[in-house]
C-alpha cells in the first residue's frame, strides 16, 4: 500500500504535464499593455549603465591570429653611450633586408566578475614577430639584426580591463597591463623587464547608442614609456548602419555593419612595445638595450560570424613605422622621454614601411 | 502498514516536503526586468520546466521599419518575422535546488545567438541570470529584477 502510495505521489505530477509542448514560442493573444503598470517590488533599486552600445565589434574571450607583414629594408645605426664610448665599437652600423616578417598571435580574455554594478576582466596574451631576413645581409656580424633573425620578438603579458558604471550614465573604465616584451626564449624570461601601461577614462553612457569619456594613460604604444590623454567614444547612428569607434591616439575607426553577424572597420591602430634586448647573451653590445618599436597600422578590417560563437577577423593595411629606436636602460629601469625629451637613443634605425594582413578566429562574448 | 498513524504522519510529511519543494521551485515565477531595463520578461512553469518570455518593450517600434520589433537576427530565416514581444527567450530551466535553476538557454535578439544559461536567486526579488558559451567562465552575469502589478 505504502509503495502504490509513493509511487503516485512522484509520479502524478509529471503525467500531468507530460503533453504540454514548450519548445515553441507562445502565440501572442495576450494582453500586453497590463505590463505597462509593473513596478519594481524593491523600489530602492539602483540601475547602472551597461558597457554595451548597439553593433559594437564583438569583444573577443579568445583569439587566435597570425600576422604577416611584406618587405622593407632595415638599417641600424653604431651604439651611442654618452658615458663611454666603449660601446661604439661593439655594434657595426648594419643593412638588413627583410623578406617578410609574421608571428602568432594569442590572447585570452575572461570576464572573473560580471554584474550590473562591476565588470573585472582578466587576460592573457602573446605575440611574436619573426623576421626572415634575404640571403644578402651586408652586415651579417650586426648585432641587432642578428638577435632578429636568430631569435625574433616577442611579447607575453597579463591584463584586466575593469567597467565601474556609478549611475545610469556615469562609469569609470581602468585598464592595465604587464608586459615582457623583447628576443627572449622562453628560458630567459626576466620579470625585471617587465612593463606596465594604464588608462584610466572617466565616461558617460548617453543611450544604447553612444558612450563618451575622457581619461589619461601610461602606455608603451608608440614604443616607449609615455602619458597621454586619451579620448573615447563608441557611436551607432540611428540607422544602425554607420558608427564609429575610437580611443584616440590608440584607435580610430569608422564601422560599417551588415548584419548582426558581419562588419567592417576602417582606421588606424598604434601598436607598440619595449623589447628587452639581450636576453640570451647573443652580445655584450646588446645588454640592456630595450627596442622602441611603435608603429601605425592603417587598415581595414573585415569580421564575420562563422557559427554561433565563432567570429572569423580579416584585416590588411599599410604598417608605418613610427619608431625603431633603442635606448640603454641598464638594469631595466626605465625613464620618460615624451614627446619633447632631448635624451639621445643609444641607437638610431630607420625601418622601410610595408603592407601586412592579420587573420585571425575569435570566440567571442554573450 | 499496521499503525495508520504512522502512515498518516509519513504521507503528511510527504505531501509537505513536496509542496515545500514546488514552493521553492516556483519562487522563479514572476515578471523580471534585465539590468539594461530594455524589456520585461515574464517567467511561468510549463510542465516541470521553467520559461521566460518578452511581455513588454521600452522601444517595441524599430526606429528602421517603423513596425513592431520583429526577431530579425534570427539565424534561422525563416523565424526572423516572429514578434519580439512575446518571444520565449529563456527556455527548458530545471529546479535543480534551493534558489538555483539549471540547464536552460538564453537566447540574445540583439545577435541572434543562444546561450546556455544558469539561474541563481539571490533574494525573492534578484535573479542572476549567467548566459555562457560552453563553460561557465566564457561568460556574463546579469542582474534581474522583480516587477509586480502597481497597487490601487
Amino acid at each position: 500500500m505504502l509503495k502504490k502510495l509513493l509511487v503516485l505521489l512522484f509520479t502524478f505530477p509529471v503525467l500531468a504535464n507530460a503533453q504540454t509542448d514548450t519548445t515553441a514560442n507562445p502565440p501572442a493573444e495576450e494582453d500586453f499593455s497590463q505590463y505597462d503598470s509593473y513596478n519594481f517590488v524593491d523600489q530602492s533599486i539602483k540601475k547602472y549603465c551597461t558597457s554595451k552600445v548597439f553593433d559594437l565589434s564583438p569583444s573577443k574571450l579568445i583569439s587566435i591570429g597570425y600576422d604577416f607583414q611584406g618587405g622593407y629594408n632595415l638599417t641600424t645605426d653604431t651604439l651611442f653611450n654618452p658615458n663611454s664610448s666603449e660601446y661604439t665599437t661593439q655594434n657595426t652600423p648594419g643593412f638588413g633586408s627583410i623578406q617578410y616578417s609574421h608571428g602568432l598571435r594569442l590572447a585570452v580574455n575572461i570576464p572573473v566578475i560580471s554584474n550590473n554594478a562591476i565588470i573585472v576582466q582578466l587576460g592573457a596574451n602573446y605575440a611574436e614577430h619573426r623576421y626572415k631576413f634575404n640571403q644578402l645581409i651586408s652586415s651579417p656580424s650586426n648585432d641587432l639584426i642578428t638577435t632578429l633573425k636568430d631569435n625574433g620578438l616577442r611579447t607575453t603579458g597579463l591584463n584586466t580591463t575593469i567597467f565601474k558604471p556609478f549611475n545610469e550614465r556615469s562609469f569609470l573604465l581602468v585598464q592595465a597591463s604587464a608586459d615582457l616584451s623583447g628576443d627572449f626564449g622562453f628560458n630567459s624570461i626576466n620579470l625585471k623587464y617587465l612593463r606596465s601601461s594604464v588608462a584610466a577614462i572617466w565616461g558617460q553612457k548617453k543611450g544604447d547608442r553612444k558612450m563618451i569619456g575622457f581619461g589619461l594613460s601610461r602606455t608603451y604604444r608608440v614604443g616607449e614609456m609615455n602619458y597621454i590623454p586619451v579620448f573615447l567614444l563608441n557611436y551607432t547612428a540611428p540607422n544602425r548602419k554607420n558608427g564609429c569607434e575610437i580611443l584616440f591616439p590608440a584607435r580610430v575607426h569608422y564601422r560599417r555593419t551588415f548584419s548582426a553577424r558581419s562588419l567592417a572597420l576602417f582606421g588606424y591602430e598604434l601598436e607598440g612595445q619595449s623589447y628587452h634586448l639581450g636576453s640570451r647573451n647573443t652580445s655584450p653590445a646588446l645588454q640592456d638595450l630595450e627596442l622602441r618599436r611603435g608603429e601605425l597600422r592603417i587598415r581595414a578590417v573585415y569580421e564575420r560570424s562563422i557559427s554561433s560563437f565563432l567570429w572569423l577577423s580579416a584585416q590588411a593595411g599599410f604598417r608605418y613605422n613610427y619608431s625603431f629606436e633603442a635606448d640603454r636602460l641598464p638594469e631595466g629601469k626605465e625613464f620618460f622621454r615624451g614627446f619633447f625629451g632631448d635624451q639621445p637613443y643609444a641607437m638610431q634605425n630607420t625601418l622601410g614601411n610595408t603592407f601586412y594582413f592579420l587573420l585571425g578566429v575569435n570566440l567571442v562574448s554573450p | 502498514m499496521k499503525n495508520p498513524i504512522k502512515l498518516l504522519i509519513i504521507i503528511t510529511l510527504l505531501f509537505a516536503s513536496n509542496a515545500t519543494f514546488a514552493q521553492q521551485a516556483d519562487d522563479l515565477v514572476g515578471v523580471w526586468e534585465p539590468s539594461n531595463g530594455k524589456v520585461r520578461v515574464k517567467i511561468e512553469k510549463l510542465g516541470t520546466k521553467y520559461f521566460g518570455r518578452i511581455v513588454w518593450l521600452r522601444a517595441p517600434i524599430d526606429s528602421v521599419t517603423n513596425k513592431p520589433k520583429v526577431d530579425k537576427n534570427n539565424p534561422d530565416v525563416a523565424l526572423r518575422n516572429v514578434p519580439i514581444k512575446g518571444f520565449r527567450l529563456l527556455k527548458d530551466f530545471s529546479f535543480k535546488s534551493v534558489g538555483e535553476w539549471t540547464e536552460g538557454t538564453i537566447y540574445d535578439p540583439e545577435n541572434g545567438s543562444t546561450y546556455s544559461c544558469t539561474i541563481k536567486m539571490k533574494d525573492k526579488n534578484t535573479l542572476d541570470i549567467r548566459g555562457y558559451i560552453g563553460i561557465s567562465a566564457f561568460g556574463r552575469t546579469d542582474v534581474w529584477k522583480r516587477l509586480e502589478i502597481k497597487k490601487q
